[in-house]
């Protein structure tokens, strides 16, 4: 049996979801690196055939493929005999799940709000950045509560995928024109993130903590 | 606009030790800052050598450095430090323009006059149990200060005195809350809210679920304002 594989794009945050994961398990996986931009790489047939949307990132081992990376978190997370990022009682999963689900559908717009602005995705940027801003502003909400209850993550005391997923558009969202002025609980809780054992940055992230 | 007084900018509790945010009063541009002797910062938002918000960059000890190039301020607001340049004594006049700054009430306020002399006597305000936190609105401040005493939420009737026309009392479900109000631009506003009495996690909750819903009710009528302006 072949080693695992990381399909790459190193400035792709959904990538980057998957590099943070694996530094803070402290595990490592061989990665090749797709030349999205400006090679629309992730298009061609080859990948098409692991990744049939043409998104990254792609994990593979052998006849084993998974595309997108919240499967991906959990199947990496899940495969980790501590468990560390993915408590397994019901109530804690479950928060979890939701979180990992509003990653995915509410901070859609942030991802696509940073690839029109940065890579000239199609996409009316006002309308993203607003919905954009909406997902961030609930997310703030969330953890503004989650601090009276001295609780540091989103799903509770201790980071899991959620805190790995939800990460990424928080600390890009200069990328595309959202300050972190009007969001104090989120500029707390990825100082929280920043401290983590094996947290690694990508290009947009400054390293300064 | 001009500056008049003491603003309200930010929670205490928000700007820990060793952190910064940008913030802007009437469309003016500021950074907030703690040192890491506790020690808070209000200077202009801009590095003198590009022009990069210096809220995008980060605390050392009691200088903050440019996110850009890493050139680093004292608590003057003085350059000491280029990295380019290691063995330059930096030009005296490399320096960032610094505002009053106090902190009264668990909130942060900074006074914008030219001279720090001038500075009027800070607000007076009566040391906060707890802080409960700040909303962000899209809307004017008078219509946000309007809405704080017109939204019920299941029960919570609040009931407004007006202390000046940057703080209110704000009497909700048996707390007493104090809200500072900061002009952010011409349709933005911010409210900082903290309490009067101790609470504990599930006291706070329900507040800070009537701070949500106040922002949401506040924009909407912001929204609809508009939208009679442009029918008009």
């Amino acid at each position: 049996m072949s080693a695992l594989t990381l399909y790459n794009y190193d400035l792709d945050e959904n990538c980057y979801k998957v590099r943070l994961l694996l530094s803070c398990l402290g595990a490592e996986v061989g990665q090749v690196a797709v030349d999205v931009f400006p090679g629309r790489e992730n298009l061609s047939a080859p990948m098409r055939a692991m990744s049939p949307s043409g998104t990254l990132p792609i994990l593979k081992q052998d006849d084993f493929v998974l595309h997108e990376a919240e499967a991906i978190l959990s199947f990496l997370a899940r495969r980790d005999p501590d468990r560390r990022f993915l408590p397994d009682d019901p109530a804690s999963f479950g928060r979890v799940m939701m979180w990992l689900t509003f990653s995915t559908r509410e901070l859609d717009a942030a991802v696509h709000a940073r690839a029109t602005a940065m890579m000239d995705a199609p996409g009316d940027i006002e309308a993203l950045r607003t919905a954009a801003r909406d997902a961030l502003r609930i997310m703030d909400d969330h953890m503004t509560r989650q601090h009276f209850e001295g609780l540091d993550y989103f799903a509770g005391p201790q980071p899991t995928i959620a805190d790995i997923a939800l990460f990424p558009s928080f600390a890009l969202s200069r990328d595309y024109n959202i300050d972190h002025d009007h969001f104090p609980a989120l500029r707390r809780w990825a100082r929280a993130i920043r401290k983590l054992d094996g947290f690694i940055t990508m290009p947009g992230i400054p390293d300064y903590h | 606009m001009s500056f008049r007084g003491w603003y309200p900018l930010a929670l205490s509790r928000d700007i820990a030790p060793g952190t910064s945010t940008g913030t802007r009063v009437h469309g003016s541009e500021f950074v907030i800052w703690r040192d890491d002797k506790g020690g808070a910062h209000v200077w202009e938002d801009r590095c003198p050598h590009r022009g990069m918000k210096l809220s995008f960059g980060f605390v050392r000890g009691d200088h903050i450095a440019c996110l850009y190039h890493g050139w680093q301020y004292d608590t003057a607001g003085q350059c000491r430090y280029i990295p380019a340049h290691p063995d330059l004594t930096v030009p005296k006049t490399i320096k960032v323009p610094r505002f009053s700054v106090a902190e009264a009430g668990g909130v942060i306020w900074g006074c914008f006059s030219e001279e720090d002399d001038d500075a009027p006597p800070a607000p007076k305000l009566p040391v906060a149990a707890a802080a409960l936190r700040s909303i962000f609105a899209d809307c004017p401040a008078p219509l946000l200060v309007e809405r704080v005493g017109l939204l019920d939420v299941e029960g919570l009737t609040p009931d407004v005195s007006t202390i000046d026309d940057r703080i209110l009392e704000v009497r909700l479900g048996g707390n007493t809350l104090i809200a500072c109000v900061q002009p952010v631009a011409d349709k933005e506003s911010a409210l900082h809210i903290v309490a009067m009495e101790e609470l504990d996690a599930a006291q706070m909750k329900p507040l800070a679920l009537w701070a949500e819903e106040l922002r949401r009710d506040a924009e909407s009528f912001a929204r609809k304002a508009a939208i009679r302006e442009i029918a008009a």
